[in-house]
């Protein structure tokens, strides 16, 4: 990418364009995976108790609907 | 440059990603680990772009099978159970059974967790798009997980053509400069007319 990047496909273009020249950039990419990972459990363990998970989940997925 | 330096390389027409698994690639491979002693399949969407680099978030993770029978389904049901992933939507055959009949999407997580799930998307051959690609896979490999996406050409104009949300736009894009080296003008125009009768 020769100018700037602006838009959000812009940064998008810029930074598959760095990650074909480094594969260490994977290295980044997988720390923001794994901690959506832990916000996403640790919210679903504050969330459900262990006793009647499933229900509760299905109850709520139901509500949220 | 050596294949270990390159971001990634095709080696027996399959794409080798140069990288390290995380734990979202560690979950899917669990699933398939269990999904493929029953059955073929095709991870599609999201997953795709993220396995090759694309930096976002997802919970979920669409996964293409083959429409199946009733106790061929149970027998991959008790597995998964056995392996302990759970049902959004129920607990037992007959209850599962009555989404998957009608042709809804099913969704499993390990137990005790609602993210990340699989999307388990039955397919036949109603929906010629999802049944083509289902029935041509691309083997891609990042460490010893080897699994099935689309042809890439295919999951880009799927993207465009077909999803063609804000995500995956950006997702399309990235596959497109990703893999730019390898593309091939020709599958598109081949894949464009087989993904427009799904439109």
């Amino acid at each position: 990418m020769k100018n700037k990047p602006k838009t959000d496909l812009d940064y998008v273009e810029f930074y598959a364009e760095e990650l074909k020249k480094n594969p260490e950039i994977f290295k980044q990419q997988k720390e923001l995976i794994e901690s959506q990972l832990k916000s996403n459990s640790d919210l679903t363990k504050k969330r459900f108790s262990k006793k009647n998970f499933k229900s509760q989940v299905r109850d709520y997925l139901k509500k949220s609907r | 440059m050596d294949s270990e330096n390159k971001t990634y390389y095709i080696k027996n027409n399959t794409i080798i990603i140069n990288r390290d698994l995380n734990k979202l690639d560690l979950f899917v491979k669990d699933f398939l680990d269990v999904l493929k002693r029953h059955t073929s399949y095709l991870i599609v969407s999201g997953f795709v772009s993220i396995s090759t680099g694309r930096t976002r978030g997802t919970e979920d993770v669409d996964c293409l099978v083959p429409k199946m029978d009733k106790h061929k389904f149970s027998l991959l049901l008790q597995d998964l159970f056995k392996n302990h992933f759970w049902c959004y939507q129920g607990d037992s055959l007959e209850e599962i059974w009555s989404y998957v009949e009608k042709g809804d999407n099913i969704r499993f997580a390990r137990e005790e967790e609602i993210f990340p799930n699989i999307e388990f998307i039955l397919v036949d051959e109603s929906k010629p798009a999802k049944y083509f690609e289902l029935t041509h896979p691309q083997k891609i490999k990042i460490k010893d997980f080897e699994f099935n996406i689309p042809p890439i050409e295919f999951e880009i104009l799927y993207k465009e053509i077909i999803l063609n949300g804000k995500k995956d736009i950006a997702d399309a894009k990235h596959l497109r400069i990703f893999f730019s080296e390898i593309l091939n003008k020709e599958k598109f125009k081949e894949y464009e007319l087989i993904i427009k009768q799904e439109k």
